[in-house]
């Protein structure tokens, strides 16, 4: 290999992962090339909309003064369980979280990760846009030495590299570090439409005090037709994100349109007033990585750390990703210090990387809810029949029809006994324990 | 790994026609691209796989619709309106896709996310 440019790190892909990792490195005195081939950084991103700083605080201690891009704090967040025509809905809203530092805000991904790289570049990190690495370069003995990128001259050597290329991860494949491509049984493919709202709007119709109050709401049941999945609504500055996923394995089983079912979801009699005379501003797809603890990809190899969602960090419970990717980035980038230290970029050492993150939230929640995909997967139908009977059951309960209670209780356990075997739902009970308690 | 293969309960038809019909090209009029007309990123492998493939899921799956039938049925590739999301490459029940990433700068550029 005869380089075209030599650096201290390689970090391909400027996403959470990949830019907290350039930080610390940068931070740490190191010489970092950051490659990332949409013209800007987050051009190629995103998520359904919501951010837990926590993570960032740990890389941009003062980040709160840099101004992110930020569209709102999450001042209210929980659940609807969605049928057909009806919504139980499970919200918490509390000023606790309008008290500095808040846990979470919404946020749009090509704004947040341009802002996100801008803080690097101040850090003293070498950004490379619209640069595509093709190859990670390795010698003899399969040791990383670089990558090789689709610019004239764009061999890049470098003697640790930290990939960080999101959840098509081509290079980690190549390394023989994923075993085989994403099953489509454990990936979500997510649609989502950002809708135009003035922020006065958003709040009348949320219930919402201001510029300082946000909504987050994740939606059960009708909205992914009972499939396993999830829809959400979160609540942007001047805007509206609204999304639906499911498991690619039951859009392919039943033959279905994924941006049909998030306009059947808009339609929905529950959700369509929110959206009334809101425009599309922009609609995007992405996969989810939800293979779990057991299928993740090897963490290192030889010269390589593997970071974010191309090594399937996703908390799909929590609807969370970026900040275990953020965190995992910069434990990356701290273990690439170490090893800068030491002179040592083998595996072996390399490995501190994994104990780090199995002694961090990242591994423990992954392990902890090893078992959620495959419980959804082997029960796919438990949404939908909870969900609908959640609302027939509300429905009757907040009836006055003349009936006695004790009867109108006893017709609330026969609409669940009708769903529902005794012996099927103590099953799918211990099954959701199981999945939640690890 | 364990593999369960699950018997699919099929969908209500009910659901299926409570789902409308979308004006896709309108949305994906709302995604900035950078087309690359030089080097298209996807492509079908091998098309007498895909007539050999009753049911050509990509067709729908694809949040996008790159995939669409030409009147001699067979399977055409807009890869210029594709998201990247990677899809197709793992959906494809033959792996008859072919999936590079654009090159640099090009395809879908979020302005949102």
């Amino acid at each position: 290999m005869t380089p075209n440019h030599r650096c201290d790190a390689i970090v391909v892909g400027a996403g959470p992962a990949g830019v907290a990792a350039a930080i610390t490195m940068a931070k740490g005195g190191l010489k970092v090339c950051l490659i990332e081939r949409g013209r800007l950084p987050g051009a190629k991103n995103l998520f359904g909309g919501v951010l837990y700083p926590h993570a960032l605080a740990e890389v941009i201690p003062d980040y709160a003064e840099r101004h992110p891009p930020f569209e709102r704090p999450v001042t209210e967040q929980g659940y609807w369980l969605l049928s057909p025509d009806s919504v139980v809905r499970i919200m918490h809203k509390s000023v606790h979280y309008k008290t500095a530092p808040t846990g979470a805000y919404t946020a749009l991904r090509a704004r947040f990760d341009a802002w996100f790289a801008e803080q690097a570049v101040q850090a003293g990190v070498l950004l490379i846009t619209k640069t595509t690495v093709t190859e990670v370069v390795r010698d003899a003995r399969g040791r990383a030495l670089g990558v090789a990128t689709d610019r004239p001259e764009g061999l890049v050597q470098a003697p640790i590299l930290v990939i960080a290329e999101g959840v098509n991860n081509l290079l980690t494949q190549s390394l023989g570090l994923a075993k085989g491509d994403l099953p489509p049984r454990y990936v979500a493919l997510s649609v989502k439409e950002v809708l135009a709202l003035p922020a006065a709007e958003i709040e009348a119709r949320f219930g919402l005090a201001g510029a300082d109050e946000g909504v987050a709401i994740d939606i059960f049941g009708d909205a992914t037709l009972g499939l396993p999945g999830t829809a959400f609504i979160y609540t942007d500055a001047k805007a509206i994100s609204i999304g639906v996923g499911l498991l690619l394995e039951e859009l392919i089983v039943h033959n279905l349109k994924p941006y049909e079912i998030l306009a059947r979801f808009k339609a929905h009699p529950v959700v369509r007033p929110y959206l009334a005379g809101a425009t599309v501003l922009e609609y995007g797809a992405h996969l989810i990585p939800e293979q779990g603890y057991d299928r993740m990809p090897d963490l290192v190899g030889d010269g390589v750390l593997i970071a974010g969602d191309a090594a399937a960090m996703v908390d799909a419970v929590h609807r969370e990703g970026s900040n275990l990717a953020m965190t995992a980035g910069r434990m990356a980038g701290e273990t690439a210090l170490e090893a800068h230290r030491r002179g040592d970029f083998s595996a072996a050492f390399l490995r501190a990387y994994r104990t780090k993150l199995e002694e961090s939230f990242v591994l423990k929640d992954l392990k902890q809810y090893r078992r959620m995909t495959d419980f959804l997967d082997s029960t796919p139908h438990v949404i939908g029949t909870y969900v609908d009977f959640m609302n027939e059951a509300a429905l009757r309960y907040f009836t006055a029809q003349g009936m006695p209670k004790r009867e109108m209780e006893g017709e609330i356990l026969g609409l669940l006994r009708g769903r529902r075997s005794f012996f099927g739902i103590a099953h799918d009970m211990m099954k959701l324990l199981r999945g939640l308690r690890g | 790994m364990t593999k369960r293969q699950r018997q699919p309960e099929p969908l209500d038809p009910k659901l299926k026609e409570s789902l409308p019909q979308v004006n896709l090209d309108a949305l994906i009029g709302a995604v900035r691209y950078e087309v690359d007309e030089d080097f298209a990123h996807l492509w079908i492998k091998d098309h007498e796989v895909c007539q050999g493939c009753p049911a050509k899921p990509c067709l729908a799956f694809c949040p996008a619709g790159v995939y669409h039938l030409d009147r001699a049925g067979q399977v055409m590739v807009s890869y210029q309106a594709c998201l990247e999301c990677g899809s197709c490459r793992v959906g494809c029940p033959f792996h008859n896709i072919g999936w590079a990433l654009p090159r640099g700068g090009y395809g879908v550029a979020y302005k949102l996310g």
